[in-house]
């Protein structure tokens, strides 16, 4: 059982990889598709809410499948690795602009407001006023979309990245031991999630502590 | 006559140039007219207090003074610093406006992520580029006035309101403003607590700091500020000086609303 755990485990560095940076993306592309969505111009509000509609209505597996065998095939060449970072961290930039939008909407007006009145920058008032409150709104939608990424990137398999999901199915096929891989991978799974469960809860505990009761 | 007597003799009798010119000024929410060309001067050390009815336009007024709402049309001088609203004005003119008033807001708009400290350096530091030492001693010597230096390091939720609406009267004078624009700023508060925030904004008058209130206090109105105005459906119904206009005002709908706010 040593060697089979040791087989995936060799999975994990790709499973972190593809997490971590689609969730990357998703953080960093997910401010601007935000400020698109509550742009002053309705035809940009009114592209990126379908984009995201888009996005999010499509299954990970086919968007993989799209970017993979569809655009991977046809047009230029792409590595299972790129295309699942690619596709992950397009879903993720549209769940995290709706997270974003959820949470700047619960931050009084008047914050931004309070921030203007005092001849601040508008891109200070972001720095400043706006993003510490938003992203402490947000940290713990932001902790459950972490953990649905992480077990997501399991699609990700099926597109040929040797990433956990990817060992354990090739150790199975070659052990006959399923029971026990699958097992052992689910374990691996949770002992992934559940530190990024317990740090966010913390974290929004002690975010929390300075501006409530 | 010496030249100096006579070049201060002239200064003297030369019509003083007020510290706030507004001139007509319009705004409107679609197809609602909130401001209907409203001109007034606000001197120098004069306290003018504007009420009025509920949506007569008091606060869109104030709130277009440092540009929170654009106007349609107008212009708006303060100290020096003018802004025709009519010519689309650049950001740069507007957060130049912004720098010379200072505003209180009816819900406080404290920053309840920092401390009560950091809420009345930040803007020293972003806007004045005032060192972190600097603006912190600054800020203490502020919130001393107020009398809250001992709150310093706590957040704003560890604070009444008062003391909030307070902190916030400090947070808005470290920017040595020119005028300070109030938005009913003891609305949010109870009697008790109203009165601590009143009692700062009188010794501020008395300072001789120039003060736009906007208030639903009559007993402020009457006593602390020089000027009164009265406002209904977007318009100037009544202005001058507050005894005056609040013991013997001209017009019928004026005579109505006092009589309606002294009877409750």
């Amino acid at each position: 059982m040593a060697e089979i755990a040791a087989q995936v485990l060799l999975g994990l560095p790709w499973t972190i990889a593809v997490t971590a940076l689609a969730l990357a993306i998703g953080l960093v592309l997910g401010m601007p598709v935000m400020l698109a969505r509550r742009s002053r111009w309705p035809w940009l509000r009114f592209l990126t809410g379908s984009l995201i509609t888009l996005v999010r209505s499509i299954p990970p597996i086919v968007w993989l499948f799209l970017i993979f065998f569809g655009i991977g095939s046809g047009y230029f060449k792409i590595s299972p690795f790129a295309a699942a970072v690619v596709g992950m961290g397009l879903i993720s930039s549209a769940y995290m602009a709706e997270i974003y939008r959820g949470a700047l909407l619960s931050i009084h007006s008047g914050q931004m407001e309070g921030a203007s009145a005092l001849g601040l920058h508008p891109v200070r008032v972001w720095i400043d006023v706006v993003a510490p409150q938003l992203f402490r709104v947000a940290l713990p939608a932001m902790a459950t979309f972490a953990i649905g990424l992480l077990k997501d990137s399991a699609v990700s398999s099926t597109i040929g990245v040797p990433e956990l999901t990817f060992q354990a199915n090739a150790q199975s096929m070659a052990t006959y031991r399923g029971m026990e891989v699958f097992s052992f991978v689910a374990a691996v799974y949770i002992a992934l999630s559940v530190p990024v469960a317990w740090l966010s809860r913390i974290l929004d505990r002690r975010l929390r502590a300075k501006v409530s009761r | 006559m010496s030249g100096e007597q006579a070049l201060s003799t002239l200064s003297e009798n030369m019509p003083k140039q007020p510290l706030v010119h507004v001139s007509e000024l319009k705004k409107s929410f679609g197809s609602l007219t909130v401001l209907d060309r409203i001109d007034f001067d606000v001197a120098q050390g004069e306290v003018l207090a504007i009420i009025g009815p509920s949506g007569s336009g008091k606060s869109t007024l104030l709130r277009c003074i440092n540009f929170l709402e654009t106007p349609d049309e107008g212009r708006i001088r303060l100290a020096g610093v003018e802004i025709d609203a009519g010519r689309h004005p650049g950001q740069k003119q507007v957060l130049q406006l912004r720098r010379l008033a200072g505003m209180v807001f009816q819900s406080f708009n404290l920053f309840p992520h920092m401390t009560v400290l950091e809420n009345v350096s930040l803007a020293q530091k972003r806007v004045l580029t005032r060192s972190q030492s600097e603006a912190d001693a600054r800020s203490m010597e502020l919130l001393d006035r107020v009398g809250l230096s001992d709150k310093a390091r706590e957040y704003p939720y560890r604070c009444s309101g008062g003391q909030q609406q307070r902190i916030a009267i400090a947070r808005a004078l470290a920017l040595n403003p020119k005028v300070m624009l109030f938005d009913e700023p003891t609305s949010a508060l109870d009697p008790e607590l109203g009165l601590e925030v009143l009692s700062v904004m009188r010794e501020l008058a008395q300072d001789g700091m120039t003060m736009i209130v906007v208030t639903h206090e009559m007993h402020f109105a009457e006593s602390v500020s020089d000027h009164v105005m009265i406002m209904a459906d977007g318009r100037i119904i009544e202005y001058g000086p507050s005894a005056e206009i609040m013991r013997n005002p001209q017009s019928a709908r004026a005579q109505r609303f006092l009589h309606a706010v002294r009877d409750r």
